[in-house]
């Protein structure tokens, strides 16, 4: 007892110089804390979003807000052919799909688009145009490099959604399925086709 | 005065440490919102606001409406349901799928792999992206608010305190301007048990002609003028109105994605 009593008093400065000093702190308060501080950065690492400001509750990650971005269903394929059109196709074609005089056919209105079938469509990206081809009464006599080959097969089909049902134009929907089918048909190195050729195609 | 140095750096790290924490880190997170995308369409989020919805945040401002209403919807879960769109070749096969499996309220995961088995076996399937939560329940949004919700409101009317619903939506589920006039008019008359104090002061009575005015607000009989008297709205009242309308915090954005209802 007094030995405690003895221990827990501070010790008379028997050296005048002065040195470390015996700290009260019990050392299981500070693993405890380590332990909490150990708990709140897991807790923030899975909960917190690393203050991403797009990134709140309930998601708890930016990995699962892009999961749970809808990507299905015919709205997402047409959003998406728009942006794949608007960097592959629109440059010459044009965002608004009127075409540029000297460049590209108008795509809005386009009997080209617009037909039934989407066989002939399908195949102008796949192997371009070399030649002259007329749409909606009007001669453009001028090439396109195969534009779409190098498209995976969703993205060509969503981008065919896309111009055949925008600006006005109200054709069916094609599929990654179909492009698939269509591009099987055709060789490793398609030649361009005239716009002769094209015609004769079935839609 | 010895602990001068120590006050100065106390100081400088009380003010320095919050104005990072409330001005400028939030200015970091989100000082750089601007007008988004609706998810899987070319409309942009939020429109702005043109006339009388402009000005009508001033009138919802000076007229303390925040102190009873919220405009913040929160959400505390998300869910996924799997909807079948056609049947497939096989419908036999399918239905017997069908019995074995849960549909609704799945995790992304999961509902990713329903709608795998579903696909495989000859179906189409669609993934609806279902948030919910308390408010959501209560009818007050479709989604949790986000920033882009705010974009054009200066100063943003949050409110901390749910007197009357909250109005973050309120656009949506009131689309009829009339409604609200008399709503602020004669709070009772549009909702029986409402707590809302009367904004009789936004309105004002003129002598009613030989016929009625145009402006003029049908009111019920308990709650009408004095005979010869009609109850016509002022600017004020048909600003605020156009605010309340302009409050339509249903498009699905990233933030907040959600599977909208097909469009007939």
């Amino acid at each position: 007892m007094s030995d405690e009593i003895k221990s827990s008093l501070p010790t008379p400065p028997a050296d005048p110089q002065p040195g470390a000093v015996q700290s009260n702190l019990p050392i299981w308060i500070v693993v405890l804390t380590l332990i909490l501080v150990f708990i709140g950065g897991l807790y923030f690492d899975q909960h917190g979003g690393w203050f991403k400001a797009q990134v709140y509750g309930p998601y708890a990650s930016a990995d699962q807000l892009e999961l749970y971005q809808p990507k299905s269903g015919a709205a997402a394929a047409l959003a998406h052919g728009k942006v794949v059109y608007e960097q592959v196709c629109g440059l010459c074609h044009g965002v608004d799909g009127l075409g540029k005089p000297g460049q590209a056919p108008p795509l809005a209105g386009s009997e080209w688009v617009t037909s039934a079938g989407f066989n002939r469509l399908a195949h102008i990206p796949l192997v371009g145009v070399n030649g002259g081809i007329k749409v909606q009464g009007k001669d453009w006599n001028m090439a396109m490099a195969a534009m779409g080959a190098a498209l995976p097969d969703a993205d060509l089909a969503s981008v065919l959604t896309y111009i055949r049902s925008s600006w006005g134009n109200k054709a069916s929907e094609v599929t990654g399925d179909d492009i698939h089918r269509i591009r099987g048909t055709l060789g490793t190195h398609p030649a361009p086709m005239s716009g002769d050729q094209m015609s004769a195609m079935p839609e | 005065m010895k602990t001068g140095l120590p006050v100065i750096f106390a100081v400088v790290l009380g003010l320095g440490g919050s104005t990072v924490g409330f001005v400028l880190a939030p200015a970091v997170q989100l000082g750089s919102v601007k007008q988004t995308t609706v998810l899987n369409s070319t409309d942009l989020y939020p429109p702005q606001r043109i006339g009388d919805a402009t000005l009508g945040l001033q009138v919802y401002r000076a007229n303390g409406c925040a102190a009873c209403h919220t405009q913040q919807v929160r959400q505390e879960g998300v869910a996924c349901d799997v909807g079948l769109t056609g049947p497939g070749k096989n419908p036999q096969a399918l239905s017997n799928l069908l019995s074995t499996l849960t549909l609704t309220h799945l995790t992304k995961e999961a509902a990713d792999t329903v709608a795998d088995q579903l696909t495989a076996a000859g179906g189409k399937v669609e993934t609806h992206i279902v948030p919910a939560g308390a408010d959501l329940d209560r009818g007050w949004g479709v989604r949790h608010s986000v920033a882009e919700d705010y974009l054009y409101d200066y100063p943003v009317q949050l409110g901390n305190l749910r007197a009357g619903p909250d109005l973050a939506n309120i656009g949506v589920r009131s689309p009829d301007a009339n409604w609200h006039l008399l709503h602020l008019y004669a709070p009772t008359s549009a909702v029986s048990n409402s707590k809302m104090p009367s904004f009789k002061y936004l309105f004002h009575l003129q002598k009613a002609g030989s016929t009625p005015s145009p402006e003029a607000l049908n009111v019920p009989s308990s709650f009408a003028a004095p005979a010869g008297y009609e109850v016509v709205p002022s600017p004020e009242a048909r600003q605020l109105v156009a605010y309340l309308l302009s409050l339509r915090a249903n498009q699905p954005v990233y933030d907040a994605p959600f599977t909208p209802p097909a469009k007939p």
